[in-house]
């Protein structure tokens, strides 16, 4: 970075933003220099996501600045944000499939006249500007016949040519291989050369070290570090200013783990997941650990029977994995990653959720036993303590952390053996979380063995007896946890260090 | 009170004061013989809107029901003519009519089976499925009729059910059969594991998934038991005709349609009721007996029924918005 002018491209001033009973962005001031990869890192629930909703005119800060250029920038909405420069490039493409790569690149900027398209400089300059950054891709070609990876460079020259001087890239590189990986670095650093700047957002600690020039570092809401890369000492220093010492330890061991498998997975194989194998015993809480991307919903579905995986899943000795309908009846349970869309039916009442997956249980001969129906549902409202006046109201008007306890209640209800909870405890009050860890826990000491997918490591490390930490696709590590296990090391391993101690 | 008797209960009060507005508006409308005809004439589109209604729930169309009404009733007719008639139109295969009340059966299941195929196993659209389906159904019946109708060369006993009188008043058998369809229907829909599972599978078919239920199993059992209605209403009407038209029935899919959606029924599925369905009947039989012929044309019919249709569905919208505002 020689010959810099030290003029910022970027800069965020004292900038906060309140939620209600929370502070998810509190006081953060930091510039970004001009032509740069400037790497925005922290844990889950840094205030990350919050401030980049801030920077694209998704969300309006509290209080505080920001100056683009030199001058203040104030946007109200994201094409404020395009009009001032700045781009964004998702985890969720914005691409349409059924158009050409050009037609997608000039998309919202066609010039037309008495409403028929006409060709402008505007086409010669798209194809330039692929062309500069991703020769390989042809400019005629369907969307549909890319790559994700081609997809999302598509998406950056269609950023790059509308005159965007900074791209967001919020991890970017969460659904390619490694070789895709490269072929994205070398676009980034020939943005670079360009004269673009680039916020590069990942939990990739590598990719940090190998792409970035500064990095700002965020924990809990707070600004801790802007550094150039140059000057910071390794991965260990990163993951220091990360977690700080605020992973709090409320793990107690358990008494009631036994050393009898229930579950039994070997060489689980997908598109994403390589040769994954583990076990689970019975009465044992068990965490898989991982960063967005690594696997964990992958393996908990293929657990369920949701997705079909090569490898074999042996669950009390018999073969499982082929259908959630087989899954359930084998007694195994599934709360979902998203319990909306997934997990819920937020049309119907709490008394019409409860019984889905064991309709058995309250029904004779096909039909209802209504009194039944309603005293399991009240019994559940209660040992759940689910925040509600009446079973009949409906699931789309609780909160989230009762809504999640409904779902939790409908597996519970299935009377299974092993229950996979898939993020159990996302968009949930604290309140309510500390609950749900006390059901898990209690569950666990009765003989059911519970199996935590979170990306959340005071999650993991505060309730869970064993855990599984994986980086793209593989278990790279199983850690027993007790008060000697070292936070640092895993989230070394879970960012791509491997399973080696912290250099 | 929830959503779904917040809309029964809407579309009860439409329904009701409809009908005290035609009794004081219209003249000779509030006779007991007008009342009961409200029901009685509309038999056969309560009946196919009970399979219509709870695919809807489960959310898929039903725009087979019509088709399969002519086809019925035309293979019915078909097998029954004895096969020595004096032209084409007059020869038939000679069955007794039980079996050829059975056969007829059979294709109507047939249609049902194959909206299923397409709708379950290869995941085309309902809508476009079950269009496909009607024009098939209803191009079967006017090949055999060869686009006209088969009457003649019939056995005595095949005018019997249709015109089956009840409880010696005028009420016929197929009245009596829509009533206990449509008992039976709340019961199954309101009380059993058949019912709730058309709720599951309609409000949300990811986590209906994610919960064990065989939503392709499901769907498939409503479709053969919409059919199996539609195949029943399709040999009563040929019954009671003592005739198999390739005509009959035309545009039944969408009245039936119509009533459900009247009767609050949401299109997006997980939403509605049977007993909705019904009143949405009797509102459409309201506006449509009261207007028409004793105000109006006949020919007024179909704009009624828009003006029905729109304001029903409006009405709705906005009643729930207020509800949840």
């Amino acid at each position: 970075m020689t010959g810099q002018q030290p003029s910022p491209v970027l800069a965020v001033d004292g900038l906060t933003k309140d939620y209600p009973g929370v502070r998810a962005v509190d006081n953060v001031s930091f510039s970004v220099e001009q032509s740069t990869v400037h790497c925005l890192v922290g844990e889950n629930g840094a205030g990350k996501s919050t401030l980049v909703k801030m920077l694209t005119g998704a969300l309006r800060p509290t209080s505080g600045s920001m100056r683009v250029g030199g001058s203040p920038y104030e946007p109200s909405n994201p094409s404020d944000a395009r009009a001032g420069g700045i781009a964004t490039l998702f985890q969720e493409l914005h691409v349409v499939d059924e158009l050409t790569v050009q037609e997608n690149l000039t998309l919202g900027m066609e010039r037309s006249r008495f409403g028929f398209l006409v060709k402008s400089d505007l086409d010669d300059r798209v194809v330039r500007t692929l062309a500069a950054i991703e020769p390989s891709i042809d400019p005629s070609a369907r969307v549909s016949t890319l790559s994700v990876a081609q997809k999302q460079i598509v998406e950056i020259a269609r950023a790059a040519s509308s005159g965007a001087s900074v791209i967001i890239m919020d991890e970017p590189t969460a659904a390619l291989s490694e070789r895709e990986v490269e072929r994205l670095f070398a676009v980034i650093r020939r943005l670079r050369e360009a004269d673009v700047t680039v916020i590069y957002i990942s939990h990739k600690l590598d990719e940090i070290f190998k792409l970035g020039d500064a990095v700002t570092v965020l924990r809990d809401g707070k600004h801790i570090a802007t550094k150039k890369l140059s000057e910071v000492a390794g991965r260990a220093e990163l993951i220091e200013m990360m977690i700080g010492r605020s992973v709090l330890q409320t793990y107690a061991p358990r008494s009631t783990v036994t050393d009898e498998t229930v579950l039994a997975a070997e060489g689980l194989t997908s598109e994403l997941l390589k040769d994954v194998s583990f076990h689970i015993n019975r009465g044992e809480i068990v965490g898989f650990y991982g960063l967005v991307g690594a696997g964990k919903t992958e393996i908990a579905r293929a657990l369920f029977g949701a997705d079909r995986v090569s490898g074999s899943i042996r669950f009390k000795g018999q073969s499982v994995g082929r259908s959630p309908k087989g899954a359930i009846a084998s007694g195994i349970a599934l709360v979902p990653e998203e319990r909306r869309t997934q997990g819920l039916f937020t049309s119907l009442s709490i008394r019409r959720n409860i019984s889905v997956m064991n309709t058995r249980r309250l029904s004779s001969g096909g039909v209802f036993r209504s009194s039944d129906e309603r005293a399991a549902a009240v019994e559940y409202v209660q040992k759940l303590s689910i925040a509600t006046d009446s079973i009949e109201k409906y699931a789309e008007k609780l909160s989230g952390g009762n809504q999640q306890k409904v779902v939790l209640a409908k597996c519970l209800f299935a009377d299974a053996d092993l229950l996979l909870l898939d993020e159990p405890t996302r968009g949930v009050d604290v309140g309510a979380k500390t609950e749900i860890y006390d059901i898990i826990r209690q569950l666990a000491d009765a003989g059911t063995s519970v199996a935590v997918f979170s990306s959340e490591l005071e999650e993991v490390l505060g309730i869970c007896d064993r855990i599984f930490l994986l980086f793209s696709g593989s278990v790279q590590a199983e850690v027993t946890n007790g008060p000697d296990v070292d936070p640092a090391s895993i989230l070394n391993v879970v960012t791509g260090g491997g399973a080696h101690a912290v250099q | 009170m929830s959503d779904e008797t917040f809309i029964t209960l809407l579309v009860a009060s439409v329904a009701v004061g409809l009908f005290v507005v035609a009794s004081v508006s219209v003249p000779n409308f509030f006779q007991p013989l007008t009342m009961l005809n409200l029901v009685t004439n509309n038999w056969a589109v309560i009946s196919l809107g009970v399979g219509v209604t709870f695919l809807l729930v489960s959310g898929n169309f039903d725009l087979s029901v019509g088709g399969v009404v002519a086809l019925s009733g035309v293979l019915a007719v078909w097998f029954a003519q004895s096969p020595d008639g004096a032209n084409p139109l007059s020869t038939g295969l000679g069955f007794p009519t039980w079996l050829a009340i059975v056969c007829a059966l059979g294709g109507a299941l047939a249609i049902g089976g194959l909206n299923a195929f397409f709708v379950v196993r290869l995941s085309v659209p309902s809508i476009i499925v079950t269009l496909g389906t009607m024009m098939v159904a209803r191009g079967i019946a006017q090949v055999i009729t060869q686009g006209s109708q088969r009457n003649t060369n019939l056995p005595d006993d095949f005018g019997m059910l249709g015109n089956l009188t009840m409880f010696g008043t005028s009420v016929k058998l197929p009245v009596v059969l829509m009533v206990i369809l449509v008992v039976v229907a709340v019961f199954i829909e309101k009380k059993t594991v058949f019912g709730r599972l058309t709720y599951w599978a309609g409000e949300n078919a990811v986590a209906a998934r994610l919960s064990g239920i065989d939503t392709a199993k499901h769907v498939t059992y409503l479709y053969l038991f919409s059919a199996a209605i539609a195949g029943t209403v399709g040999i009563l009407l040929a019954s009671e005709f003592k005739s198999g038209f390739s005509n009959r029935g035309t545009l039944m899919e969408f009245d039936a349609l119509v009533i459900a959606l009247l009767g609050g029924v949401a299109i997006a599925g997980g939403f509605g009721s049977v007993v909705g369905m019904f009143f949405g009947a009797l509102i459409l039989a309201v506006v449509t007996s009261a207007a028409t012929g004793m105000i109006l044309s006949p020919d007024w019919q179909f704009i009624l029924k828009a003006i029905a249709v729109f304001l029903a569905i409006t009405t709705q919208t906005w009643a729930l918005a207020w509800r949840h505002r």
